[in-house]
């Protein structure tokens, strides 16, 4: 009860910090709001007026107080782009990122548990060599780089699968795995490691001398003891998906969250811009959060007696 | 004892360690036979090679790097060395069990004990889950685990040393095996505890006509416990004796170190003894008898001919001058 309290506040202060630092650094950027709304014949008058309007004008602290009033009392505003509810907007993106994400997120652990787990048991083998070649390969590629060179073969190249756009299940395939791909390395490097240092164990030689067969020792007993630090960690990937989906969803046109935020801060639309990135931030946070009950589920080491 | 035939019989056991591109022996040739009901003591100090040797009967041990090189170790008519992987995933537990030094990293953290002993009845009988956890209870109970029906569900790290130790020994001996091997089952428990262990192994070895090799570095937990005693040194036995023959007339002169080396209650002396100089290592064993360099009573041909193991008065000695014991 007592960690939850304490998790609870810590979160508030993240957000309410963050929410300052994004307000202050968005308006610091320079550019102007106001040349995305208005058509390039605006006169300097209907500028300066427009300005009052939506009230640049204001000191900024004035502007920081009228803002979070306004979105703590459910008043999330409206684009200065065009004129969209912000609340919608979310529900229609947010379901295209959780999809994008959620795909994601699953493709690490499909993927990266057993291959991981391949190249532990056939340890020092040309199997072996390959995977981490390829898990190191993972985690070197940039994501925008191995996102063009995805478009560039797949797309291009041979034409199996459609470059950009939303919503069907081809045109998930290749942004959720390269938004994946990080985490998949990842995660097999950390199945192997945890294969190999479990099977070390002195637990295993007690299963030995009970005559379990290695399949068994190694397919259940070392497996579920190597899963531990990958459940733990489990969170820690969801924070790392959202931070790339940003780049994934442009170059791959997926209109989630991400695109929408990067449009939002190119163009200088205010309030779409500090909302979606509070909502990034809460979703981070929460998701470390989870990554702390995820180590208690999997470690009954850490469960109350 | 030796008018029965041994149910265990260890003919000239080798095993070797590679490291570094190198491989040499760390047991060398040793001959050992447990008879049926005994309780026979393995002691030496550490690196002498008698964890190896009880890992070469279970065929436990970590190959590579350590690996039997020869000799053969023959129990009801076969050689366990010469035993399938299958073959002696059957022998494991349900005829030879062994427990280990360290109860808490020797279970698996994540699972419940109960589950692990179910897991182990049932990789050998073919019973309901229900007879296996009613059995894996009984068994808790029997090896004195308080409140054995809650304790079955908890995890090995909601439960003290002591218990469990008793864990392990409930683990091996679901089973019914003929041979038990406890690799220093109580070095890692409190001195309190230790004595509990002890006397349950002990009672568990009695009433189940069960054959125990001991393996432990404690010569107070030998007196108390075995019938007969093998004395480990550099990877062969130097010394093999009834217990009370050990102890009141030790023949080889390292076995005689260790009884001197033993401090006693009541008694001070100004300094503890010790056996001075080193194990040599074991690429480089000298070629006569492996004690020679720390022996106060070498001659000149222990440096060249290495000692056979030998009858004399009951006990069998690997000395070529063995004195008598002045303690």
């Amino acid at each position: 009860m007592r960690r939850i309290a304490g998790r609870t506040i810590y979160t508030l202060i993240v957000l309410f910090v963050s929410s300052i630092a994004v307000f202050y650094a968005i308006r610091l950027s320079g550019g102007d709001a106001i040349a995305a709304r208005l058509p390039a014949s605006a006169t300097v008058e209907q500028r300066e007026a427009f300005r009052e309007l939506i009230g640049l004008n204001d000191p900024i602290h004035e502007q920081y107080l009228n803002y979070i009033g306004g979105v703590l009392s459910g008043d999330l505003g409206k684009s200065l782009t065009n004129n969209a509810d912000i609340f919608d907007m979310l529900l229609e993106h947010g379901l295209n990122s959780f999809i994008l994400g959620a795909t994601a997120f699953g493709l690490v652990f499909i993927i990266g548990v057993p291959l991981g787990m391949l190249a532990a048991v056939r340890r020092n083998s040309w199997v072996d060599s390959s995977v981490m070649t390829f898990a190191v390969g993972g985690m070197a590629i940039p994501n925008f780089w191995l996102a063009l060179l995805a478009v560039w073969l797949f797309a291009s190249t041979l034409g199996w699968l459609p470059s950009a756009g939303c919503c069907s299940p081809n045109q998930l395939i290749l942004p959720a795995i390269v938004l994946a791909m990080e985490g998949i390395a990842l995660t097999v490097r950390m199945t192997r490691s945890a294969m190999l240092e479990n099977i070390e164990q002195d637990f295993v030689r007690t299963l030995r001398a009970g005559g379990l067969s290695e399949k068994r020792i190694v397919g259940k007993h070392v497996f579920r003891n190597a899963l531990v630090p990958i459940i733990s960690l489990a969170g820690l990937r969801i924070g790392q998906i959202i931070g790339y989906a940003l780049v994934v969803e442009v170059i791959f046109g997926w209109p989630g969250l991400g695109q929408v935020l990067v449009n939002a801060v190119l163009r200088r639309d205010y309030p779409v811009a500090q909302f979606f990135s509070l909502v990034l931030i809460t979703i981070v946070v929460l998701s470390n959060w989870l990554a702390d009950v995820g180590y208690t589920v999997a470690n009954p080491r850490l469960r109350k007696a | 004892m030796t008018d029965t035939a041994p149910i265990l019989s260890i003919q000239n056991l080798k095993t070797s360690v590679t490291s570094g591109g190198d491989t040499f022996n760390v047991v060398r040739g040793v001959s050992l036979d447990l008879y049926p009901n005994e309780v026979l003591c393995l002691v030496g100090e550490s690196g002498c090679g008698k964890t190896i040797t009880a890992l070469s009967i279970m065929r436990l041990l970590p190959d590579p790097p350590v690996r039997i090189q020869g000799g053969s170790i023959e129990y009801r008519g076969r050689d366990l060395t010469e035993l399938s992987d299958k073959e002696i995933q059957q022998v494991r537990s349900s005829q030879i069990s062994m427990i280990f030094q360290d109860p808490l990293t020797s279970l698996d953290p994540v699972f419940t004990v109960g589950h692990v002993i179910t897991e182990i009845i049932r990789n050998h009988l073919d019973i309901s889950k229900e007879e296996a956890r009613a059995r894996g209870i009984k068994m808790f109970a029997e090896v004195g685990l308080p409140d054995p029906e809650r304790r079955f569900d908890t995890y090995p790290h909601q439960l003290s040393g002591g218990m469990r130790q008793r864990v392990m020994i409930a683990l091996a001996l679901v089973l019914d095996p003929d041979i038990l091997i406890a690799d220093e089952p109580t070095t890692a428990l409190d001195v309190t505890v230790q004595a509990q262990i002890l006397e349950k192994l002990l009672e568990e070895q009695r009433e189940r006509s069960m054959s125990m090799l001991l393996i432990t570095h404690d010569l107070a937990v030998v007196a108390a416990v075995a019938d007969r005693v093998a004395v480990m040194y550099a990877g062969e036995i130097v010394e093999e004796a009834p217990v009370d023959e050990l102890f009141s007339s030790p023949k080889h002169p390292y076995t005689q170190g260790l009884l001197r080396a033993l401090p006693q209650v009541g008694y001070k002396r100004d300094k503890l003894e010790s056996i001075s100089g080193l194990v040599p290592p074991p690429q480089m064993m000298p070629p006569g008898c492996y004690f020679a360099p720390r022996c106060p009573h070498a001659l000149e041909a222990c440096w060249d001919e290495h000692p056979e193991l030998t009858e004399k008065e009951g006990s069998r000695v690997r000395c070529l001058n063995p004195q008598p014991f002045v303690a």
